[in-house]
This record gives C-alpha cells, sequence and structure tokens, in this order.
C-alpha cells in the first residue's frame, strides 16, 4: 500500500519536473539554421574543394605553375598551364583546371605546394545535373571572387 | 422541452418549426428501419453492429421526439457508446470475419419463417394498439415527466424496487466478469 | 422560443467556422510549438512565420488520391471519417462560449456532450476494422479499451460537479461559478470544496488527453509499433478528417475542462468577464495539451489501463464521495 502512494507521489513529482524542463527550453533561443537564408559559416578544417590564394596586394594567383601539385595529385585531377610575361622573374599562371569529379580531398597538392598558392575552399553548396560543372576553372573562380 | 403539437387534420408547413421538426422525425425513423434491416440483412457480423448502432442512434431521436431527453441520451451513451461497441469489439478480437456459417441446415431454413411470424404478429398486434388507443392530444402533466429530476424521483420513489433489482444485476455482472477474468491466471 | 430561422443558421456557420479555423490552426500551433520545445523554429517557409502552412496542407491532402485497399470494408472505409468529425462539431452546439454566445442551451448539455462522444469511439473501431489491416484492427481495440476505461472517472468526475451546481446545463455550471477564481469549481470555497476538488481536475484533464488519443495517451495511432494505427490506411481527407476531429476533440475537451472547473467565461478577479475570458482559457489549456504531448514519451497500453482502473477510479470514486459529504455537511 504505503507502495502505491510512493508511486503516485514520485510519479507526479517526476511528471512535474519533465514539464519544468520542456517549458524552460519552450522560451530559450533556436538553435537551429534557417539554411538557404542563414548560410553557416564553415569550421576552419572543413575541406572543400581546392582553391587559389591571391597575392594580397595584386590579387593575381600567388602560384608559380611549379607543377608540384600536378606531380602530387594521386587521381590526376590538376591539369595547370602557365606563361612567362615580360618583364617579370616568375611564371604567372594561365589555366588551372581541377577535375573534382576525380578528386578524394587527400590534400596532396596543398601540402606539395610551397607558394602558398593553393588552400582549402569552404565551398559546400555542389550539386548539378550536369558532370562537367565539376571541372572547376579555379583561375576564374579566383576572378569572380576579386 | 415543448411538445409540437398540430392541429389535427391540417398539414404544417414545410419551412415552419413543426414542419422542420416533422421531416426530422421522419429521418429519425428512416434511420432506426435502415439501421435496423442492415443489422439483419448484412452477411459481414461488423457491418451489422454499424447497422445496430444506427438503429439505437434512430432510436435516441425517437425518445427525444417523446420529450424524454434524458432517455435518449442514455440510449446514446449506453447503447451506442457501450453496448454495440462491446459487441463489435467481441466480434472483431473472437472470429475471424466471414467464417460464420448455420452448421443445422435443417434449423437455419426453419428458423426463418418463425422470426417472420412472429415479427408479423408482433406488428400487427402493435398497430391493433396504436389504431384502438384513444390518443390524447397532450396530457399537460406529461411535460415534465422526462426531466432528469422527474426521473430521478420515479426511481427512487415509485420504481425503488426495480432500481434496487438493477443494482443486483451489476453487481452479479460485475462478479461474473472476475470470476471469469480470474480463471485464467493462476 | 425563438424560432427565426436566421438563429441557427448563424449559429451553425459561426460554429462551422471556429471549428474549421481551429482544425486548420491548432495544426500549426502544435508544430510550432513542438518546434520550440525542441529548439527549432517549426514551419517558416509558408507564409509569415509559416502562418498559411495550414492552407498548403490543406490543398496538399486534397490533391491526394483517396484509397481504398482492396482488402478494406468499402463502405464503413468511407463512412469512419466522417463519423469522427460528427461529434467534435455537434459537441460545439452547447458549449457556452459566454453569457449570450450559445447556441443551444440545453437542459442536458453535459449528457449530451458524453453521448455523443461515443460516435467518435465508433468511428475509430469502425475505421481500424474496415481498413483491414492488422495494426488498424489492434489499434481500434486499444482505442476502445482506452476510452472506455477513461471514460468512467472521467463521468465519475463530472458527476461531482453536476452535484456541486445541481444541474447538468453547461450554462447553468458555468453561471454557477462567477463572480471570481475563489468561485470556481477547482478552487470553490464555499463548502471547502477546493480541498478535493483540484484533484477532480487533475483526473479529468488526464482523462481528457486520454479521450482524444494524445501522447501520451496516444496507443491508437502509436507510430512506432502500429504505424498509424487506425489510421495507416487512410490516405488524402480522409486521414484529414481523422486529423480535424483529433484537433477539435481537444477543443472540446478544453471548452469543457474550461466550463466545468476554470469558470467558462469568468475572469479570474471578478472583472470584464465575457467571451475572451473564455478563449484565453481554452487556449491555455490547448497548449497544456501540447506541451504535454512534447514532454512525455508514450506509455504502454497495460500502464496505461492500470492507471485508470487503479489509480484514477478510486481517486475519483472517493472525490464522489467527499463532495457528497461536503455538500451535506456544510
Amino acid at each position: 500500500m504505503s507502495g502505491y502512494w510512493n508511486d503516485i507521489l514520485v510519479g507526479s513529482k517526476s511528471l512535474v519536473t519533465g514539464l519544468m524542463i520542456t517549458a524552460r527550453e519552450f522560451f530559450k533561443p533556436v538553435v537551429t539554421e534557417q539554411y538557404p537564408y542563414d548560410v553557416p559559416e564553415m569550421t576552419p578544417l572543413f575541406r572543400g574543394h581546392v582553391e587559389l590564394i591571391a597575392n594580397e596586394e595584386t590579387g593575381a594567383p600567388n602560384c608559380i605553375v611549379c607543377m608540384a601539385c600536378q606531380r602530387a595529385c594521386p587521381s590526376d585531377c590538376i591539369t595547370l598551364a602557365g606563361e612567362k610575361k615580360e618583364g617579370e622573374k616568375k611564371k604567372s599562371l594561365t589555366q588551372y583546371q581541377l577535375d573534382f569529379t576525380k578528386c578524394s580531398l587527400c590534400g596532396s597538392c596543398v601540402e606539395a605546394c610551397n607558394f602558398n598558392a593553393l588552400q582549402f575552399s569552404k565551398e559546400y553548396n555542389l550539386c548539378s545535373f550536369n558532370k562537367d560543372d565539376f571541372i572547376i576553372d579555379l583561375v576564374k573562380r579566383l576572378e569572380d571572387q576579386n | 422541452m415543448q411538445p409540437l403539437v398540430c392541429p389535427s387534420g391540417t398539414l404544417p408547413s414545410l419551412f415552419s418549426a413543426e414542419g422542420f421538426a416533422g421531416i426530422i422525425f421522419l429521418l429519425t425513423v428512416f434511420l432506426v428501419i435502415s439501421g435496423a434491416v442492415i443489422a439483419v440483412v448484412s452477411k459481414r457480423l461488423v457491418r451489422a453492429v454499424a447497422g445496430l448502432a444506427v438503429c439505437f442512434t434512430g432510436l435516441a431521436g425517437v425518445y427525444y421526439f417523446l420529450l424524454s431527453p434524458f432517455v435518449a441520451m442514455m440510449q446514446m451513451l449506453i447503447y451506442v457508446g457501450a453496448v454495440s461497441i462491446l459487441i463489435a469489439f467481441g466480434i472483431m478480437m473472437a472470429t475471424p470475419e466471414d467464417k460464420i456459417t448455420p452448421d443445422n441446415k435443417y434449423l437455419s431454413k426453419l428458423i426463418g419463417p418463425l422470426a417472420g411470424s412472429v415479427g408479423a404478429l408482433f406488428f400487427a398486434g402493435f398497430s391493433l394498439l396504436a389504431v384502438k388507443t384513444d390518443w390524447q392530444v397532450f396530457p399537460e402533466h406529461a411535460a415534465a415527466d422526462g426531466s432528469i429530476k422527474a426521473v430521478g424521483m420515479t426511481l427512487l420513489t415509485t420504481h425503488s424496487m426495480v432500481f434496487e433489482l438493477i443494482s443486483i444485476v451489476l453487481l452479479l455482472a460485475i462478479i461474473g466478469a472476475l470470476v471469469l477474468a480470474r480463471r485464467g491466471r493462476n | 422560443m425563438d424560432t427565426s430561422i436566421w438563429r441557427p443558421i448563424l449559429y451553425l456557420i459561426g460554429i462551422m467556422v471556429f471549428a474549421g479555423l481551429n482544425a486548420a490552426y491548432l495544426g500549426w500551433c502544435e508544430r510550432k510549438g513542438a518546434g520550440r520545445i525542441q529548439r527549432r523554429t517549426g514551419p517558416m517557409e509558408a507564409g509569415y512565420e509559416g502562418l498559411l502552412q495550414p492552407l498548403a496542407d490543406g490543398i496538399k491532402l486534397l490533391t491526394k488520391q483517396l484509397l481504398v485497399p482492396s482488402g478494406a470494408d468499402g463502405i464503413l472505409f468511407r463512412v469512419a471519417p466522417v463519423l469522427a468529425m460528427i461529434p467534435a462539431i455537434t459537441s460545439l452546439v452547447v458549449i457556452p462560449f459566454s453569457e449570450n454566445i450559445q447556441a443551444r442551451a440545453m437542459e442536458l448539455s453535459v449528457l449530451l456532450l458524453f453521448a455523443i462522444a461515443s460516435i467518435a469511439m465508433m468511428a475509430v473501431l469502425l475505421g481500424g476494422w474496415a481498413s483491414g489491416n492488422k495494426y488498424s484492427v489492434i489499434s481500434a481495440a486499444r482505442a476502445v479499451s482506452q476510452n472506455l476505461a477513461y471514460e468512467i472517472p472521467m463521468l465519475l468526475t463530472v458527476i461531482c460537479i453536476v452535484m456541486i451546481s445541481g444541474s447538468m446545463n453547461l450554462r447553468d455550471i458555468a453561471m454557477d461559478q462567477q463572480g471570481g477564481f475563489w468561485h470556481w469549481n477547482i478552487f470553490r470555497l464555499d463548502n471547502f470544496h477546493f480541498l478535493y476538488m483540484w484533484v477532480a481536475f487533475i483526473i479529468f484533464f488526464i482523462c481528457s488527453i486520454a479521450e482524444t488519443n494524445r501522447a501520451p495517451f496516444d496507443m491508437a495511432e502509436a507510430e512506432s509499433e502500429l504505424v498509424a494505427g487506425f489510421m495507416t490506411e487512410y490516405s488524402s481527407m480522409g486521414f484529414g478528417l481523422f486529423m480535424m476531429g483529433e484537433y477539435l476533440n481537444i477543443v472540446v475537451g478544453a471548452c469543457l475542462t474550461t466550463t466545468l472547473f476554470l469558470g467558462g467565461w469568468d475572469c479570474p478577479f471578478g472583472m470584464f468577464p465575457g467571451v475572451w475570458w473564455f478563449i484565453i482559457k481554452i487556449y491555455i489549456l490547448i497548449f497544456t495539451f501540447i506541451w504535454i504531448r512534447w514532454t512525455y514519451p508514450r506509455t504502454q497500453i497495460y500502464k496505461l489501463l492500470n492507471l485508470s482502473w487503479k489509480i484514477l477510479i478510486p481517486f475519483s470514486l472517493v472525490n464522489v464521495l467527499l463532495t457528497a459529504f461536503f455538500i451535506k455537511v456544510f
């Protein structure tokens, strides 16, 4: 019999506790993000596809077309070309194509780069019906960003 | 509650309160008859129970027209809300549907005419009674008869014997249910 | 008696509008409430704060095909959703929203509500059986045993109120509680009814949650075990009608609780009584329904029946005795 009353008392108390918890949560701010309107910041270690780093002063890519990244790439994703312009010491980049359909985001290219010219982008909105959309022209992308 | 009285020999207009009430009365009678027919004719037991519930609902309407709203509500509460539901419940739980066939062909042939003649006899008797009775238009004191107070007073004074008997029946039913339910356990 | 034909028609329209708006927007409220409790936003896309969501849902349901499974009992399958709506709308006829706003002040309105409610049970039973689906039949059986079990303590607590007010007319019961919260049946000072009437209120509230098949008592549509119970086979507006019926039953339950225990349209401090107090009270109660739904997990059917038969019924019986005692002694 005492168990009966005990059950009722303990049960009611726990029910009230539960209600209090949800009531408190009700008035707390929302933690979810409204995705298309509310674009989240990606974490620093997020690996999107690679992108070129621009020179802070000129805005041109840091890349000197040493081909280290192309050699480092195990999947053969990277095609790049450059030319030596008049009056400049280094080669400058004319074309940098990333075939993202084959890329496995291993990061060997970024590791191989000695000139601070490649980094992982924070791009995550990647979807398309067309495979060709993932052969990305990184030079054009950099120009668009500038 | 007011009685709806229409002077004999005249038909009320369709859009007056009396006329509208008449239409609703015909509807309730239709409910009773159609429900009863469904209950008897339909092959599926659950449909028969649904027909029974319709019939009970119509009966509640008839009680309402007889100036006893209390009985009408109780009809709904007990017969629709409890009795038909329990029957349907029992059918659903107990038997696979459409598997019930009369085991005695000879008896089942006899039952139909027998039930038909008994029904016809009852119908004839009640019709005769209805025709022979000297119907009063509306007795003045009857208006209060259907109220809950009058029902309570009558149950505890004039018909207290019935009241006590019903309580004994209910008690027996409870004890019986307990005994039946206990049998399965150790 | 006013026999003008306009009065019933106006009330009919009013009740249909009230019922329709509530059935539509309680779904929105529930989703918003659930969202806030789980620290989400709930529907946001359709209209401002998702206010057009019920409309969008309705259009979506209407465009779906109304399927009748081949193993189903066609007639009963089609009739059941309509039956689910009948009691919900009919009950609103006798609810006194304020002193002057009531479609019909029937002498036996309390009884009428419970008599009509039995049709809803029939709807669940027939709908579940007619689907020809094992889940639905199990769900119907559960719903009926649950509703029968919880109708008893509910009616017993209502008997306490009827004894105190001496009337079965909802309007009289509400009129009896006018003049501040100390006159309400839940805290009633005269005859020391406040000593036990709050227990009756809690019992009644638990029962109304169970009668409307709401979580944590939603054994009938336990989606984790019975898919959606008796609604499994329903699509399109058949499903929509069941959902609307559920929400309207919540409204009726809240209206009934307000009228029986919380003084109807009376203001807590005796000022400005009116329909707005009634509306405020019912929506607080409805919010509590939603709050409870999103707080507790579903119980088991055994525990559910145990709660009714072992705790609520004895308590409500004692309550009836206490009420009679306090009315006679003081």
